[in-house]
């Protein structure tokens, strides 16, 4: 929490901010998040792969896209989160952050799970899940094959 | 293209500044680069404000700005590039006499962080790419930098007591600068001893979250004869990079691309080499950036950013004095105000009025290496006197 101020202040009106985000072009993602499967999107006119998946090609300027699963990677970096920004603060754990290459050649970003950060080791091969938190927000399991 | 310079600088205090809204810290700054200048209002005929300002209660605050500091008819162009914010306030005031659009102009970068709490303001920082990375991990900046030290670490052999000496320099720095947000010096083990906030990375990693506002008045040739200006400061060059929102589109984590692009615009550009550099102000808002600053900026080798600050290259005396103001690691971070504020210690340092900090110089060659985000934006700028 911000310290106290030393100086007179005066408290602003609460604005709140939450958005409807759009998914229709993305929904094969987020549903398949759900049922524990990472897609990333591959152009079917030029073959581009795209993660986090996106469904227009800026390269061809096409919109014609398939989805393809991401199962495994490699742990590319890591680190452990004490600090916890507004909206993560309820989570008791202090979460793994992590990156991994597929061998699609797109890299993921997700949470390690069952590793000591400082027994980690880039290189280590993962596999990649998915689930839904008890909040109801989706997240990407990491966890050592 | 204009010859443009450095006229007048400003600098407010760095801090917990509870005492004084975003405009007030703003004057500060101002008045300070006017009156350094010897000019007024009326002699600037463009205003460029930046400031990120995420985390005010006022949406579209560079009207507000230039209103209370006098200079409503004077622009604002409002201008945003997150960390970098003040280097493209300053690099947008440059072009505008460079291309002989106008002849003078200040660039103000203003940033108020502290009026929310700390859970609220890493959510806004961590929030620099939501549906790829923040929705589903809760990354915050310190995560993103910890993602690059892990793998400068992995791959380099780049130690915590590497990182740790990083903020040993910087805070001795900053308790010789009276505007710093830090006044007080830490030792190595005080560092490696201070809590994680994101592993590797502890709290005396971080730079902490600043109030502040720096101004930078820039003028052509003709405009700095007109004044009869004493000490104008060369604007050189400005080179910029950038990269990729998401962090998982990068090629690697052990090195700024964008840092890389920018510099090798602007040293093209200065026609000058990165031995000729003499004093510079780097992107150290965790320790590992400024590793990999020294790095990308030429100062070593990739992979000895480490080893060169163990032989203490970078304080006074050595090879390249690096943040000797203290850094956005000591000195504070106030998003926009970061690249004025840099502008604002080099301009001092080739004037010779930087006092107990003063870099010994021979050519009056200085670069400013001003980071926004995790190298989406970047900006090295060269000044000369």
């Amino acid at each position: 929490m911000s310290k106290t101020p030393e100086y007179p202040s005066m408290k602003s009106r609460t604005l709140t901010l939450t958005h409807d985000i759009p998914i229709s072009k993305t929904k094969t993602y987020w549903e398949g998040l759900k049922e524990g499967n990472v897609y990333a999107t591959k152009c079917k006119k030029c073959g581009e792969v795209y993660y986090p998946p996106q469904t227009d090609c800026p390269k061809c300027l096409t919109s014609d896209a398939e989805w393809i699963q991401l199962f495994e990677g490699e742990l590319e970096t890591f680190t452990q989160a004490y600090l916890k920004p507004q909206g993560f603060t309820h989570y008791e754990q202090n979460y793994m952050i992590a990156i991994a290459k597929t061998a699609e050649g797109v890299k993921v970003m997700g949470w390690l799970e069952d590793m000591d950060v400082k027994a980690a080791k880039t290189g280590t091969p993962v596999k990649i899940t998915a689930k839904i938190m008890p909040d109801g927000f989706p997240t990407i399991i990491f966890k050592p094959k | 293209m204009k010859r443009v310079a450095v006229i007048g600088v400003g600098n407010s205090k760095f801090g917990v500044r509870s005492d004084a809204t975003f405009p007030e810290i703003a004057f500060e700054a101002i008045k300070e680069a006017l009156e350094d200048a010897g000019i007024t209002q009326k002699d600037v005929e463009l205003s460029v404000v930046g400031t990120v300002g995420s985390r005010l209660y006022e949406m579209y605050p560079a009207p507000l700005i230039n209103e209370y500091t006098g200079f409503t008819l004077k622009g604002p162009i409002r201008v945003e590039a997150a960390c970098a914010t003040g280097s493209a306030a300053v690099f947008t005031a440059y072009n505008a006499i460079a291309s002989g659009y106008v002849d003078t102009a200040i660039a103000i970068g203003v940033e108020k962080m502290c009026e929310v709490d700390t859970p609220t303001s890493t959510a806004v920082g961590g929030r620099g790419c939501y549906l790829g990375e923040f929705h589903m991990f809760g990354t915050s900046f310190a995560c993103y930098y910890a993602l690059f030290a892990t793998a400068h670490m992995a791959k380099y052999g780049t130690t915590e007591e590497q990182l740790a000496k990083i903020a040993v320099k910087n805070h001795y720095y900053a308790a010789r600068n009276p505007k710093a947000h830090f006044q007080r010096e830490v030792t190595t083990e005080t560092v490696l001893k201070s809590r994680v906030v994101c592993w590797p990375l502890k709290i005396y990693d971080c730079c902490p979250i600043s109030d502040g506002a720096a101004a930078v008045i820039l003028a052509s040739e003709e405009k700095i004869k007109e004044f009869k200006a004493q000490d104008p400061v060369w604007l050189e060059a400005i080179g910029f990079g950038s990269d990729t929102g998401n962090l998982t589109r990068r090629e690697d984590y052990t090195s700024l691309r964008s840092a890389r692009m920018a510099s090798e615009t602007a040293y093209k550009m200065a026609k000058v080499e990165p031995e000729d550099i003499e004093v510079a102000t780097v992107h150290d808002c965790f320790t590992i950036a400024e590793i990999m600053a020294y790095e990308d900026l030429g100062f070593c080798r990739k992979g000895e950013g480490g080893r060169l600050i163990d032989e203490g290259q970078t304080w006074i005396g050595g090879k390249i004095p690096i943040n000797i103001d203290g850094g956005l690691k000591a000195k504070g971070h106030p998003l926009a105000a970061t690249g004025c504020s840099m502008i604002y210690e080099l301009t001092k340092q080739l004037r010779n009025e930087a006092g107990d900090r003063q870099v010994p110089l021979k050519r009056y060659i200085a670069l400013a290496h001003n980071v926004g985000m995790i190298g989406q934006y970047c900006y090295v700028t060269i000044l000369k006197r």
